[in-house]
């Protein structure tokens, strides 16, 4: 998911997010790490610490994904004495917000005054397209974690900004892939109308047609605004459309998919969509409704490998819940950080990013293995349909649509 | 022509329903701001809070006991909050109207972020009560059954707040007093227990509404917002202090935002507000305003 530019367009949220941000940039930001274990000492080749700027949303409608990103941020440091490589990890964490407004100020305070030496994080695109010169001037290294924009590593790529999770095409381009092998039929493409939602349409519809299918229609619906779906959804029912693909998250991914089966669509034209519809807490609160929609996503609880059983065995002793793919992103994240560090001659960006462009194949990740291709992964997308297991909706694991890198151009 | 009706019989429908929704909020906020000029911004915060409580009470399985518990508990919960909010604005009685609503923005962003810390940043969605939460067929396309509800019960409450309004002697008074409220207070009554029993029904109808909204939109962060500056503009629209106007343009809005963007997906975004202008250049005090705004 790309995280909206602007959820809330509503001047009185932006003054309440503002102050928000205010207090907490006043408060300075938490220190945190897991160093309980003080087990590094200054002394010893590559020795001493690293000081990680976490970015995530502490306010704000991606409050959840904040959550889940420093759980498995934190779980990987609890499982690993608090070291990345040989380093002792001081962990300095900074509230991204909503949008670019208080994410990137929060980020230059990382630079400038906690002086890191890596950021890590950052959920919202725009957000990370905004900082990313930043890196490039100090020559410091970020490795986003979430925000999904084809630009991030493309059009606007720097040598400094590495990226972990996946992007909006990417796995838009799986589904489309998919469903034109299996011959749908005609597709009707629902995504809210901001820059994730475009890209995950565009995405779609190029691999959708690239494979011989046809669209019945797209509709790109007002974001943050639409709460009821309904005039949108008569639309795909007079287009004829064999099926839908859709691209919704957080509240918008409830309303629609409830909305799509109580308007009685889901019975008669099956819904697809890229992952972050049916992901996290949203799955909860959409229910009886999300049974049987299918999605693709680079990863899933259920699946099958070692690395992932233990993650998830650890994460759910840890906190009580399943993980998701946003915790799971930032605990690979760590891994990978841990990797490069071991090889890295320093903690420069030059230095860094030599190392993460030398690491090859991440064999122990909970998503199966991947490898960094032009500073993003490229990585298997896997199909997904969300079943009832005795009470608990899950997103199970269909097949494995093979490996994609971004698409570009 | 009928062919054209068919087609868009569920838009229409969903517009009605919408509509009654719409009403319900609208005119306790109406009501409150054309009698005693308090624009009362906490009005979407309470809507949210009567979401909240539907969640409490029905998230553990629907029943009528939970859905009815949930709207009587709002409805008590709604008249306290708004004899606070009458008893806070009364030191601001003379000054600016502005005032007055900076202090009820400030009570709604309190109210949010409070709703925010007990319940978490996560979308919760509410079930609709035993027999309602099915889908039944309107002319062959299927239709959510508690939407249909929802237009009955707008319905119904609008035939109260209406007959009480236009025909007994409180209703008198409240239209006395978005007359004039100086005079109403001259003859002799008070306007601060007026003010207090027109903001405590309002704030009561706001999280009723709240409530029965709650199977359709959820409960989320953000929610008070997005419904507060629809219940604005719909009283815009309407006419302030005008019990048919927020019917109307309740209504109108409704059909807006169901059969207007069903029509024309392309400019959905602006319809909403493209309705508004229109409204405002035509006729500024809204289809049913008093006149006296007019040359305020």
């Amino acid at each position: 998911m790309t995280p909206p530019v602007l959820v809330r367009r509503r001047v009185i949220t932006t003054f309440g997010a503002g102050a928000l941000a205010l207090v907490l940039a006043a408060c300075g930001g938490g220190s945190l790490g897991g160093d309980e274990g003080d087990g590094g000492s200054d002394g010893g080749g590559g020795g001493g610490t690293i000081k990680v700027g976490l970015v995530i949303p502490q306010a704000g409608v991606y409050t959840p994904l904040g959550e889940d990103m420093q759980q498995g941020w934190d779980l990987w440091l609890e499982q690993n004495d608090g070291m990345l490589g040989n380093y002792e990890v001081e962990t300095v964490i900074a509230d991204e917000g909503e949008g670019p407004d208080t994410g990137v100020p929060a980020i230059q305070r990382l630079l400038q005054q906690e002086d890191v030496d890596v950021v890590v994080g950052i959920v919202n695109s725009a957000t990370a397209l905004g900082a990313a010169d930043q890196f490039t001037e100090a020559q410091k290294l970020l490795v986003v974690t979430n925000a999904g924009a084809g630009a991030i590593t493309a059009d606007a790529a720097s040598p400094y900004v590495w990226r972990t999770s996946f992007t909006n095409a990417q796995i838009a381009a799986a589904m489309g892939q998919h469903l034109a092998d299996e011959g749908v039929g005609p597709v009707y493409v629902m995504a809210p109308d901001y820059a994730a939602g475009q890209e995950v349409a565009a995405g779609f519809t190029t691999a959708y047609e690239e494979g011989g299918g046809t669209i019945a229609g797209q509709q790109l619906t007002p974001f943050g605004t639409t709460q009821d779906y309904q005039p949108f959804l008569s639309g795909v029912r007079s287009s004829g459309a064999a099926a839908t693909f859709s691209f919704y998250s957080g509240g918008e991914a409830v309303s629609f998919v409830q909305q799509y089966d109580s308007f009685g669509l889901k019975a008669d034209i099956p819904l697809y969509g890229s992952g972050f519809l049916t992901e996290g807490s949203v799955l909860d609160a959409q229910g009886e409704s999300a049974v049987g929609v299918q999605t693709t996503l680079h990863y899933s609880t259920e699946i099958d490998n070692e690395a992932n059983q233990s993650f998830v065995e650890a994460y759910q002793a840890a906190y009580d819940e399943l993980p998701t793919v946003f915790g799971m992103t930032t605990f690979d994240t760590a891994n990978v950080l841990d990797k490069a560090l071991e090889d890295a001659e320093g903690l420069s960006g030059d230095e860094l990013s030599a190392a993460l462009d030398g690491l090859g194949e991440i064999e122990d990740s909970p998503r199966g293995p991947w490898t960094f291709n032009g500073q993003t992964p490229e990585q298997t997308v896997y199909l997904r349909e969300v079943t009832d297991e005795g009470g608990t909706l899950i997103n199970s694991v269909v097949s494995d649509l093979g490996v994609f890198e971004q698409p570009l151009g | 022509m009928i062919g054209w009706f068919d087609a868009n019989l569920v838009s229409i429908l969903n517009g009605f329903a919408i509509g009654s929704l719409l009403f319900i909020l609208a005119v306790g906020l109406s009501i409150v701001f054309g009698m005693m000029d308090v624009l009362n911004l906490a009005h979407g915060a309470l809507f949210l809070v009567g979401a909240y409580l539907a969640w409490d009470l029905l998230s553990g399985g629907a029943t009528w006991g939970g859905f009815l518990a949930a709207l009587g508990i709002a409805a008590l919960v709604g008249l306290i909050a708004g004899a606070g909010l009458s008893l806070m604005t009364e030191p601001l009685a003379r000054r600016p109207i502005l005032d007055q609503a900076l202090l009820t923005l400030g009570v709604s962003l309190v109210i949010a972020e409070l709703l925010s810390i007990i319940y978490g940043n996560d979308a919760l969605s509410v079930g609709a009560p035993p027999g309602l939460s099915g889908s039944i067929s309107v002319a062959g396309n299927s239709y959510p059954t508690y939407r249909l509800m929802l237009i009955g019960v707008g319905l119904l409450l609008a035939a109260v707040v209406f007959y009480v309004v236009e025909r007994t002697s409180v209703g008198a008074l409240v239209r006395a007093s978005v007359a004039d409220r100086e005079m109403v207070s001259a003859m002799g009554i008070d306007n601060r227990k007026v003010k207090l029993a027109v903001l405590g029904i309002g704030s009561m109808l706001a999280t009723t509404a709240g409530v029965l909204a709650a199977p359709v939109y959820g409960a989320r962060p953000g929610l008070d917002d997005s419904i507060l500056i629809l219940a604005l503009v719909v009283i815009v629209i309407g006419g302030l202090g005008s019990v048919k106007g927020a019917f109307i343009g309740a209504m109108i809005i409704g059909q807006v935002e169901s059969l207007g963007r069903a029509l024309l997906p392309d400019i959905a975004s602006f319809i909403l507000f493209g309705t508004l202008a229109l409204v405002l250049v035509l006729r500024p005090r809204g289809l049913f305003g008093p006149k006296k705004l007019a040359g305020a």
